[in-house]
């Protein structure tokens, strides 16, 4: 019997331990290239995440990286060169992405690199960028970890660090009168780096404006059910909640609270209530009226280049605008910014591509992005909320394709 | 105490379907001395089997259920056949862990191809729908759940204790050397209870996929949670398995309403911690092979 709690433990700990697929790095070239006659081909490392647990994100950036080489090729390239993408994987693992951005840099002697997906893989590849004087245009490592480096080659391609995602609520909340402001204000959040740092900068702020906190809570990942934690916010009935969340745990939250007949009069979701898709399709289409969520990029922004991306992206990859996961416009506004350094200063370098974004405010379908010497954008997100069944940008009003609705409707309404 | 009440009925409700989950698992320890981690898995298997009927042909997820388990069954037979048999009787403990991890990865690699990673619920109409009794709110889903639960765990109780196959299973339990030498096919006995192992978690899947969103990657926290609520109830009891999820489901309801999310499981595994302590074989295991 001994033996057999000492192996149950072992099956416990290999249950929660073992980490998805840990294969290595296999390599493709993609994107089309022909030599033209103007000289080589302009080569672009990327390390991408087509494995393990951030495949999804790691396909959609592919596809924006691709689309944006399929762009540029079609229209003479990158100062008469062709552009060639060498993307490898790496297994959504940070020693994986070391390695591959290592192989690329050294051993294909690629001509740039351009940033793999996540702050978590970000980090350890934008040093090895540095170490070898690369610039490092990146998409999607926007968390406190990838800036705190202090590295000048990195330049994270999205309006506003991934922390500073529910400034634009609290901009709208504080424009209102104050009659119509929240009173009172909970805060549920999921334990996760991106996700209830967000939640705790927006209670100071609220704070600040005199909204009381009636409840705060972070709950652990591994939370199979949300409805007692929404039990616990529900009987001290705020005016506001504000949630931390990711994905299926912004669900849950929402669908707990449909069940309790709890509707507060401003709900913001810092993530998974900004997916057009998948959102409605979780908590039902007639729940999402008025509530609020953040975003870097919308498929009908006028932005620099996007109606252009969407018609690409939709002849390419067919489906509807809404259909666009963000992360490829992410991915494709990396390549405008090179193209954009290429046509303004004529050199297609690391070392003028670095010094170049590093002065100035450079547009894209991401918006006008300008950078610290951290990398870190200087920009805004855009507040996102659910108006009509559609989601929409409502704030800030130079982004705003309609305006906020508030109070939120009761569920269903 | 009115939020005490609700994070009771909460757990109760929750506790309803974890039963279940635990019930395939703890037989399939009883009957075989298999250490089944791929249980998570096929639970999460079968929310997404009860997904796609419900998405493509408009199936209810109980109905699915009717249609589900008896082919599940037939799957679990074939698993066991190929996978569990084989193995050694002197190392099958050992052994079926790392061939059922095996497995486990394998539906989780093949769900990922089919379904991708993002995470997916079961939207029924009936969803949203609550019943108010006495001021506390009940989720239509997770009482029909519990039902489901209950009916099922109902069925096999009768099954393990009414009939003549259950006499087989139990003696086989109790001691496999006897039970061969009286008659009993024990090869014959294992594949079913493999199989009916299966088709439980199935049903139990196509519950979960209702109250929780899922992806193929829920399957670790599943099996942590099933692993430690069978060595709480003890290995190979059916009751014992019952009695653990309900105390479970309602710990964590409770501290997570009452003092913090972040305790609630924790709070859980100090109380197994504890119980293992004063009874190593569990709430009601024996050191012996006990009946289950």
């Amino acid at each position: 019997m001994r033996r057999l709690g000492v192996l149950i433990s072992l099956g416990v700990l290999l249950s929660v331990s073992v980490t998805l697929a840990a294969c290595g790095g296999s390599s493709s070239s993609s994107g089309t290239s022909t030599t033209s006659a103007s000289g080589k081909p302009l080569t672009i490392g990327i390390s991408l995440s087509l494995s393990g647990d951030f495949s999804d994100p790691g396909h959609a950036a592919q596809k924006g990286y691709q689309l944006w080489a399929k762009t540029v090729n079609a229209h003479g390239g990158i100062n008469g060169r062709q552009v060639k993408l060498k993307i490898v994987d790496d297994a959504s693992s940070p020693n994986q992405v070391v390695t591959n951005y290592q192989n690329l840099i050294t051993r294909d002697k690629v001509d740039l690199v351009f940033g793999p997906f996540s702050t978590l893989l970000t980090g350890p590849a934008a040093s090895v960028a540095h170490r070898y004087g690369y610039a490092f245009v990146e998409p999607a490592g926007g968390g406190p970890a990838v800036f705190q480096e202090h590295l000048n080659n990195v330049f994270f391609v999205q309006p506003a660090p991934t922390l500073n995602c529910g400034d634009p609520f609290v901009a709208y909340i504080k424009s209102l009168p104050a009659a119509q402001r929240p009173k009172t204000a909970a805060y549920p959040s999921l334990d996760d780096p991106f996700s209830s740092p967000i939640a705790d900068r927006m209670q100071k702020a609220f704070e600040a404006m005199g909204i009381k906190t009636v409840y705060k809570t972070i709950y652990p990942s591994e939370t199979a059910d949300l409805t007692p934690v929404v039990e616990k916010y529900v009987a001290k009935k705020p005016d506001m909640v504000v949630a931390g969340t990711q994905s299926e745990d912004a669900y849950s939250q929402v669908k707990a609270m449909v069940q309790s007949g709890f509707s507060p009069k401003y709900l913001f979701l810092a993530n998974g209530a900004n997916s057009p898709t998948e959102f409605p399709s979780k908590v039902g289409k007639k729940n999402t009226e008025g509530i609020f969520s953040c975003g870097d990029w919308f498929p009908t922004s006028k932005s620099n280049g996007n109606p252009q991306f969407v018609a690409a992206y939709k002849q390419a990859y067919g489906g509807t605008p809404f259909d666009i996961d963000s992360t490829s416009a992410e991915a494709y506004a990396v390549g405008q910014l090179i193209q954009a350094v290429a046509k303004k200063t004529g050199k297609v370098d690391n070392k003028t591509i670095i010094s170049s974004l590093h002065s100035g405010t450079w547009p894209s379908v991401e918006g006008n992005i300008s950078w610290n010497a951290d990398g870190s954008p200087q920009g805004s997100d855009m507040l996102l909320e659910w108006v009509g069944g559609k989601l929409q940008p409502v704030y800030p009003p130079n982004v705003a394709l309609t305006k906020p609705t508030s109070p939120k409707p009761p569920w269903g309404g | 105490m009115h939020l005490f009440i609700q994070a009771c009925i909460l757990g109760l409700l929750a506790g309803g379907v974890y039963a279940l989950m635990a019930s395939g698992l703890t037989l399939a320890f009883g009957v075989m001395r298999v250490i089944n981690v791929a249980q998570g898995a096929m639970i999460v298997l079968g929310a997404f089997l009860s997904y796609t009927l419900f998405t493509k042909l408009h199936i209810d997820p109980f109905v699915s259920v009717l249609l589900l388990t008896p082919l599940m069954f037939l799957v679990g037979v074939v698993l066991q056949l190929v996978f569990i048999r084989p193995l050694r009787a002197d190392e099958r403990e050992e052994l079926s862990l790392l061939v059922t991890w095996a497995l486990a990865l394998g539906i989780e690699g093949l769900l990922s191809v089919l379904y991708k990673t993002n995470y997916r619920s079961t939207i029924t109409s009936y969803a949203d729908s609550s019943w108010r009794v006495a001021g506390y709110h009940l989720s239509e889903v997770r009482v029909f759940a519990f039902g489901m639960s209950v009916v099922i765990l109902a069925l096999l109780y009768v099954l393990l204790s009414r009939t003549e196959f259950g006499r087989t299973v139990r003696a086989t339990v109790q001691n496999p050397v006897s039970a061969r030498l009286l008659g009993v096919n024990v090869d014959k006995v294992s594949a079913l209870g493999f199989g009916i192992s299966v088709a439980t978690a199935t049903a139990a899947g196509a519950v979960f996929g209702m109250v929780t969103p899922f992806f193929p990657g829920s399957h670790y926290d599943l099996i942590s949670r099933l692993l430690s609520i069978i060595v709480l109830g003890g290995l190979g009891s059916l009751g014992g398995a019952i009695i653990a999820a309900l105390f479970m489901g309602m710990a964590e309801a409770v501290f997570a309403a009452e003092i913090s999310p972040t305790w609630s499981s924790f709070t859980f595994f100090i109380v197994l911690i504890a119980i293992l302590l004063v009874r190593p074989q569990g709430l009601f295991g024996t050191n012996e092979r006990g009946a289950l």
